[in-house]
């Protein structure tokens, strides 16, 4: 029922090399690099650092994509994406709107990721001011508008309390923004509303493309669900009635054949289901409340975070077929990427390390301190190089390329 | 769901019997009581997770006015003990159908008294989180209520009751502090300027007008809820009536002074900004920087509170000083207790903290427990009995109009009233929003 081997063909433009990260949780959609030959052994002082940069306050990540990193950062009262030089961190253009920090028991500031492609930059602002961006084709440093559309103002969309932190998807023709009760669709081109979902709050995760009858389906989490809907019309295929305290279910859903994983924080756990007519429940406990960061899932496991930031969260190995916690590492809160099957771990305090993706255990070869706190963004690694970003916007990359 | 299932149900068993040990339960062993929920949120919460270890609640309601709460709250229970509580909106609904024995109320401070008083005249016990009340003559009317009912009113002052502070009290009461004179507490933090936030629709699912209740309608605003809404006058008493009624009631408790005769507090918004509600956006609007100075017959207190610059120069950054004779005794929070002698050759003393919760730095379960006991056994008084928590409570609210008027309060303890002050008396009560009532002292 569910092709999951089509979606790299429906979704990625062909000129992407495996190496690139244009967008959140990667090629793939589901956090793991499918790099290889980079360096594992890191020496006592840790990697080279190839370059810093500050780019404002907020959880963005980051995308990697033709030579150039785009994140989003808060200043004084303005957001700003910026578009700098992957290899040397140098400025090559940004571009700022006015924003509310959003404070509010966290330090604020925006929560989503740049998505390219085509050459074309996506970014969904915290309140709602969804753009589409490209440098101008002469002036260097210059960047132009292609379009903007303002999904609280224009389209009365309900703004969540920490605002929308989904990063915008592309697929096909159309760009899928977690906003509303299950998604909001833009026309790829000119940013016009296709279809918006009934009126609800928001999740606080990026929409995840499955296919599910041989049609394009998002799953898209609100503060009381996590439902798939069909990217051409946005009917519902199913819903999995998924209430978390405060409505952050943030976490991406992580599908695979056809059973799909949920996880959140705050005491909710986890679950993974069936993917029928309706969702049936294969298990659900309480053994990875992921409150932020998906997990990743490698061979027959899942790794990531269980627990709250500023709690003590812990790295766990859970078995995809039983949910059992294989083993766990008393980490603190964090946030994690893959690639090689291995494991590029971030705690939240700042420390990274590097260990096999594997059920007997977590055994890093290569550990090091890279940030002050806090760190809940996940790094990111692209063409040898890793990025890592802590929530004041300090940013730093890593050279893990072999031989340099 | 199974593991942690196992696990919840050994700790349970550990914690039941511990407290059996500590507490022998007059009432029958085994005996639930039908306990329900007025405000199920992070702290309701924790309450209410501590009272189902201890073994002896049936959760049979919860009340919030955000479905997202009331869902999230309600299934959680479940997981944990497989109790199905009913879900209310309407704390009136859920007192009338349930009946329950014991009610927990975890609201917002402007809406404790009405559901306090209603649960106590239905013949509930009450959990009541602190402070008592938002104005002087609802915390009254809960202490009238109360004793007029017999029923157990216990305030969540788990300070009363956490061995750190069972500790240092009984040190200080020792005679080893000397005599003290003045005592200091504080609570310092940091932070900055307070950028206005736009008012929004209210969350689907929250009965905003029921949040706000008797209280002044507010446009809803992110800020306010979740969790925001200690720093609006409108609902609550800022960091004075958050922390502030914390550290006065270790003054309480320690003295047998009743009441303070006098009462100052200067302040105001030097960092966070000028307090902004212009039906557009809004701030906070309690002080970011606050004196407030208690004047007892023998001995001075002050409160300071400071919400940036933290406190680098001193050792310590929340909690009492007790400044006697013989030296100056420090009760803390996380850095536990420590006297510091006056003579060069004096010992120095200090108790580490022991938390029942470590993330969140409390001992909820003995305060429950000793609840427990208080309703088992009429001859026992409740660790943090309304009357105790009622005077404590009204330090604050005190320290507020002083701050509101600025000007110092003639306190009359025992009448409960601001001497040669009208106005000042005027605000030991408010008006409610229609249709609501003011409570009646």
């Amino acid at each position: 029922m569910i092709t999951r081997k089509l979606l790299p063909l429906l979704l990625a433009p062909l000129w992407l090399t495996a190496e690139e990260w244009p967008h959140f949780r990667g090629p793939q959609y589901d956090g793991i690099s499918r790099e290889k030959n980079w360096q594992t052994d890191w020496p006592e002082t840790g990697p080279k650092r190839l370059w810093e940069a500050q780019v404002g306050i907020g959880f963005s990540s980051m995308a990697v994509a033709k030579g150039r990193l785009y994140t989003l950062g808060h200043n004084e009262g303005a957001d700003t994406l910026y578009c700098l030089d992957a290899k040397t961190g140098r400025k090559q253009w940004s571009y700022s709107w006015l924003s509310n920090i959003g404070a509010k028991f966290y330090i604020g500031g925006p929560g989503s990721t740049p998505t390219v492609a085509d050459g074309r930059v996506y970014v969904a602002g915290k309140w709602g001011e969804v753009s589409c961006l490209v440098p101008h084709p002469k002036n260097a440093g210059e960047v132009q508008v292609l379009w903007a559309r303002h999904l609280a103002k224009e389209d009365q969309v309900r703004v969540p309390t920490w605002g929308f932190n989904g990063s915008p998807l592309v697929l096909g023709d159309r760009l899928l923004i977690n906003a509303g009760s299950a998604g909001v669709a833009l026309d790829l081109k000119t940013g016009k509303t296709l279809w918006k979902s009934p009126d609800g709050e928001a999740g606080y995760a990026t929409p995840q493309p499955v296919m599910l009858g041989g049609q394009p389906h998002v799953i898209v989490s609100s503060g009381r669900a996590y439902s798939a809907v069909k990217v051409a019309d946005g009917q519902e295929a199913w819903s999995l009635r998924w209430f978390t305290r405060y409505g952050v279910n943030a976490a991406d859903a992580i599908v695979d054949g056809d059973q799909v994983f949920v996880g959140s924080g705050y005491r909710k756990g986890c679950g993974l289901y069936k993917i029928g007519a309706e969702l049936t429940e294969v298990w659900k406990n309480k053994n990875l409340s992921t409150q932020m960061n998906a997990a990743v899932k490698i061979g027959d496991h899942l790794y990531g975070f269980d627990g709250d930031s500023g709690g003590p969260g812990k790295l766990r190995c859970v078995s995809w077929k039983t949910g059992e916690v294989v083993w766990e590492h008393a980490t603190g809160f964090g946030a994690l990427t893959a690639a090689d099957d291995r494991l590029i771990v971030l705690t939240g305090t700042g420390a990274l390390m590097t260990a096999p993706a594997t059920p007997k255990g977590f055994k890093p070869s290569g550990r090091t301190r890279v940030l002050d706190k806090d760190c809940w963004t996940a790094p990111v690694l692209a063409n040898g190089l890793l990025y890592c970003r802590n929530s004041k916007g300090h940013l730093v990359c890593l050279d893990l390329r072999r031989g340099q | 769901m199974q593991a942690s299932r196992r696990r919840f149900l050994k700790t349970s068993a550990a914690a039941t019997a511990a407290s059996f040990a500590a507490t022998p339960l007059l009432a029958a062993p085994g005996k639930k009581y039908r306990t329900a929920i007025i405000g199920a949120g992070w702290w309701g919460m924790n309450i209410l997770r501590d009272a189902m270890a201890h073994g002896q609640c049936k959760v049979v309601g919860i009340c919030d006015v955000s479905e997202q709460t009331r869902e999230v709250s309600a299934e959680e229970i479940t997981d944990l003990n497989g109790d199905q509580p009913r879900k209310y909106n309407d704390f009136r609904e859920m007192l009338g159908k349930e009946k329950p024995e014991i009610v927990i109320i975890a609201t917002p401070d402007h809406w404790h008294a009405l559901p306090a008083i209603a649960a106590i005249e239905a013949g509930s016990h009450v959990f009541l989180e602190k402070p008592t009340a938002h104005t002087v003559e609802e915390s009254r009317a809960i202490l009238n209520a109360a004793r007029a009912a017999k029923r157990v009113v216990q305030v969540g002052l788990h300070r009363r009751i956490g061995p750190h502070h069972v500790e240092a009290m009984k040190f200080l009461k020792s005679g080893k502090v000397g005599k003290v004179g003045q005592v200091r507490l504080f609570v310092t933090g940091g932070g900055g300027k307070e950028e206005p936030t736009p008012n929004s629709p209210a969350p689907v699912g929250l009965d905003w007008d029921l949040w706000c209740g008797p209280a002044p309608k507010r446009p809803f605003n992110r800020r306010l809820h979740p969790g925001g809404w200690r720093h609006f006058l409108d609902y609550a008493n800022g960091t004075l009536g958050d922390w502030g009624v914390h550290w006065l009631d270790q003054i309480t408790w320690w003295s047998d002074e009743k009441f303070p005769k006098r009462v100052f507090s200067s302040g105001g918004r030097p960092v966070r900004g000028t307090a902004v509600n212009d039906g557009e956006a809004m701030t906070s609007d309690t002080p970011d920087s606050q004196v407030a100075i208690y004047d007892y017959e023998d001995f001075t207190v002050t409160w300071e509170h400071r919400r940036f610059a933290m406190n680098a120069t001193e050792h310590h950054r929340y909690g009492a000083y007790f400044y006697g004779t013989e030296g100056i005794l420090h009760i803390g929070w996380r850095d536990g207790w420590t006297f510091y002698p006056a003579k060069k050759n004096g010992m120095k003393a200090h108790g580490d903290p022991r938390f029942d919760n470590e993330r969140d730095g409390h001992n909820l379960p003995p305060l429950w427990a000793d609840f427990m006991k208080a309703i088992a056994d009429p001859k026992h008084t409740p660790a943090a009995d309304i009357e105790p928590a009622h005077r404590s409570s009204v330090l604050p609210m005190l320290g507020m109009i002083s701050y509101r008027l600025g000007r110092s309060l003639q306190w009359d303890g025992d009448k409960e009233q601001i001497l040669n002050d009208q106005e000042a008396n005027q605000l030991l009560r408010r008006d409610y929003r229609n249709p609501w009532v003011y409570p009646k002292v």
